[in-house]
């Protein structure tokens, strides 16, 4: 008797459909490619994160350990000769020893935080509008479509990730989500109403003139991303 | 300039439209491309179908209780501290945005891009009141800066090479004149940004409206929806009645097929969630949100079962570019905010006038319908409102449409090819000559150059060399090869 799996494997190959084709393909994707412990799961999702967000024009900055990414902070500061760097509050990884490091090199910090008055509404813009590049964490990231989900709160207005020239962003390894469905289940209804939401994908990008793509429309040029990596738990 | 109701005939119109070479070759290169994007995004993402069958269950659902569910987008947006706005027509919608911009003393009005506010002309009416206003979406400004309206749903300067960008900024932005796409945007960025930075009152469409949660969703790649929701003190948006949707867990299914139907993304640049102004010690955001919840005429649609339909539209723009008219006369010819196949059975649904005769500018070869995100039966509803605008002639004849000088000639040609075609020899006799005529003029298997009166023929388009009696020859062998096959076997 001819093996079932094979039977099987052949019918599919005939009907062109994939081996577990789910109603959601990215989950089904990753959940092929069957990582088996939490830590080599979290891996397999920053690589596709890694892979999809270049394929949108965005730079990896890899998965640094809190420690580490001071250094990357750092080296992007270095290639763009920053002098003013812009930065959010932190949600998992403590922005006080990468913002200690910037000042050291003698870079200038502008802390985002809750604001009491239009002129230091305005004086924020304002600052922001000029800096070399901002930092932020971002609450999710999504490993299908290498997205970003940046909820804007007091500390960590929406600005941030739309009027500085250059982003860095971090987001923790383990807040990476397969895909959207999971990453808007995440955030939940509630978070929704209360806060002003943005999904971001890649650099701002336009194709309005012959569809040829030209990044950093109106929004940033460039957007370096880094999974920081808090340990395997 | 962009003015809802249509005011000119598409048959007089594609006429000038087909003359005109240029268009035809930045159409076929500008929609050529989109397809393939889109081609090849689909191919890897293996859950389309289903997405797009999920993304055609919650429209059916979410329209058939569209009631229900506008009750409940409301309240839920009331509850987060927006104020909305029910406008029967359009005239209501700009009344209310107008005396609001006035109220306000917002005289500096930056718009994302919106078909909504297009539809209901909003631009003049603010201008008339006196706002600056300016459009924010590149290729909006572009058409802005010419005087023009769009020509595509989602690429608005898609009628326009790159070298006419560069004359226009070159006149108007007073640069350097260059054809460099990275240089035009770099210089619209720089004056745009002046602009959202000094503005008063930002408004844009909305893709979707969450009914669950009061959330208006803005989907774009350039951050022009962003900023414009997030600068000015003051933000309006105008959403057709027909984008409310349930929850939050049905807009996933059409952000996973939206994106790559319009541009071929997987997901776009930025996809933006507004449910209310900003709070207490926010550094951005709007002071106040407004929302303008438009019918004008959608009410008329959703009553005719067969027009319903169209109201699942997500204005992907995708069946414009795969369709042979729109790929030929492009968007201005259709005379109407929205063109291509879904504009021929929208406009007249929503604005009457001369773009009832839209319905019969389609081949109904059904191409609209199988790239459609959500199913939409167009070529049917196409025939539905050609019925019915027979049926409303007085005197039940198709309305006749005046047939342009060149659909003329190309008559004449036909027939002449057609008394030739019943007279094998003659055929044959005559292609043979025809392909030694194009011999000298073949390059690398095609001809892209013929010498007058034949240049025409490939100006837009490259001809095969025509070698059919070698093929035929080849065919023939191949046919005796399987048949001596077939008796071995």
């Amino acid at each position: 008797m001819a093996e079932f799996h094979k039977v099987i494997a052949n019918l599919r190959d005939a009907l062109e459909r994939p081996a577990a084709e789910a109603h959601n393909g990215a989950a089904a994707a990753s959940a092929a490619a069957v990582p088996t412990t939490k830590a080599a799961r979290r891996v397999e999702l920053a690589s596709q994160f890694a892979r999809e967000l270049q394929a949108v024009g965005g730079h990896f900055l890899g998965t640094p350990t809190p420690k580490e990414t001071i250094a990357r902070v750092l080296g992007v500061a270095a290639a763009l000769n920053a002098q003013q760097v812009a930065f959010g509050a932190g949600i998992l990884t403590d922005p006080a020893p990468i913002i200690d490091a910037l000042e050291l090199a003698g870079i200038t910090v502008i802390r985002t935080a809750a604001i009491g008055d239009d002129a230091a509404r305005a004086e924020l813009r304002g600052k922001l509008a000029q800096c070399d590049f901002a930092v932020v964490e971002a609450d999710y990231a999504i490993g299908a479509t290498g997205t970003l989900a940046m909820i804007a709160t007091p500390e960590r207005p929406g600005s941030l990730t739309l009027l500085p020239p250059v982003n860095v962003i971090l987001v923790s390894a383990e807040r990476i989500l397969p895909d959207l469905a999971a990453a808007l289940e995440a955030i939940g209804p509630a978070a929704i109403t209360s806060h002003r939401l943005a999904l971001i994908t890649g650099p701002s990008r336009t194709a309005d003139i012959e569809k040829r793509i030209v990044l950093g429309v109106h929004g940033p040029r460039e957007i370096h991303v880094a999974a920081v990596w808090h340990g395997d738990d | 300039m962009s003015n809802g109701p249509a005011e000119q005939d598409f048959f007089a119109a594609s006429e000038a439209a087909v003359a005109d070479t240029q268009l035809r070759r930045k159409l076929e290169n500008a929609t050529g491309r989109h397809l393939d994007h889109v081609a090849a995004t689909r191919a890897e993402f293996p859950a389309y179908e289903a997405e797009r069958d999920a993304s055609r269950r919650i429209k059916e659902d979410s329209i058939a209780r569209l009631d229900d569910l506008l009750v409940q987008l409301k309240e839920r947006l009331e509850a987060n501290g927006c104020s909305v706005f029910v406008a029967a027509d359009a005239a209501e919608a700009r009344k209310y945005i107008v005396d609001l911009a006035r109220e306000r003393g917002a005289r500096r009005v930056v718009k994302g891009k919106s078909m909504a506010t297009e539809e209901i002309a909003l631009n003049p009416a603010l201008i008339e009141a006196g706002c600056d206003v300016v459009e924010t979406d590149l290729g909006e400004y572009i058409v802005q800066l010419r005087g023009e309206r769009p020509s595509h749903i989602i690429t608005p300067a898609i009628h326009l090479s790159k070298e006419d960008i560069g004359l226009l900024f070159n006149e108007k932005l007073h640069i350097p004149y260059t054809s460099e796409p990275t240089a035009l945007t770099a210089a619209a960025r720089e004056r745009l940004r002046e602009v959202f930075l000094a503005a008063d009152m930002g408004v844009t469409g909305a893709n979707f409206a969450i009914a669950e949660t009061g959330t208006l969703v803005l989907v774009e790649n350039e951050g022009n929806g962003r900023m414009s929701s997030t600068l000015p003190e003051v933000f309006v948006a105008v959403m057709g009645i027909e984008k409310v949707i349930p929850s939050m867990a049905d807009l996933s299914h059409f952000l996973e097929v939206l994106a790559r139907t319009a541009t071929g993304q997987k997901l776009t640049t930025y996809t933006n969630f507004i449910s209310g102004p900003r709070r207490e010690g926010e550094a951005d955001g709007p002071r106040e949100v407004h929302v303008v919840m438009l019918d004008n005429g959608r009410t008329r649609m959703l009553a005719d079962p067969v027009l319903r339909e169209a109201l699942y539209c997500l204005r992907c723009g995708a069946c414009l570019n795969v369709c042979p008219i729109y790929r030929r006369v492009g968007g201005h010819a259709y005379g109407s905010t929205y063109p291509g196949p879904i504009g021929s059975i929208v406009s007249p649904s929503l604005f009457g006038g001369a773009t009832a005769t839209l319905p019969f500018a389609s081949t109904l070869c059904g191409a609209c319908r199988e790239i459609c995100p959500v199913k939409i039966d167009i070529p049917r509803i196409l025939l539905h409102l050609r019925w019915k605008e027979t049926a409303d002639n007085s005197d039940g004849t198709l309305p006749t449409p005046k047939w342009p000088r060149a659909a003329g000639r190309a008559r004449g040609g036909v027939e002449i090819f057609s008394r030739m075609a019943n007279h094998p020899l003659t055929v044959r006799v005559m292609g043979r000559l025809a392909a030694l005529a194009m011999w000298p003029f073949a390059r690398r298997g095609y001809v892209r150059w013929m010498p007058p009166p034949f240049t025409n023929w490939t100006r837009v388009r490259n001809f095969p060399v025509p070698r059919f009696r070698r093929r035929r020859k080849a065919r023939n062998q191949a046919q005796s090869k399987a048949a001596s096959d077939g008796t071995q076997a």
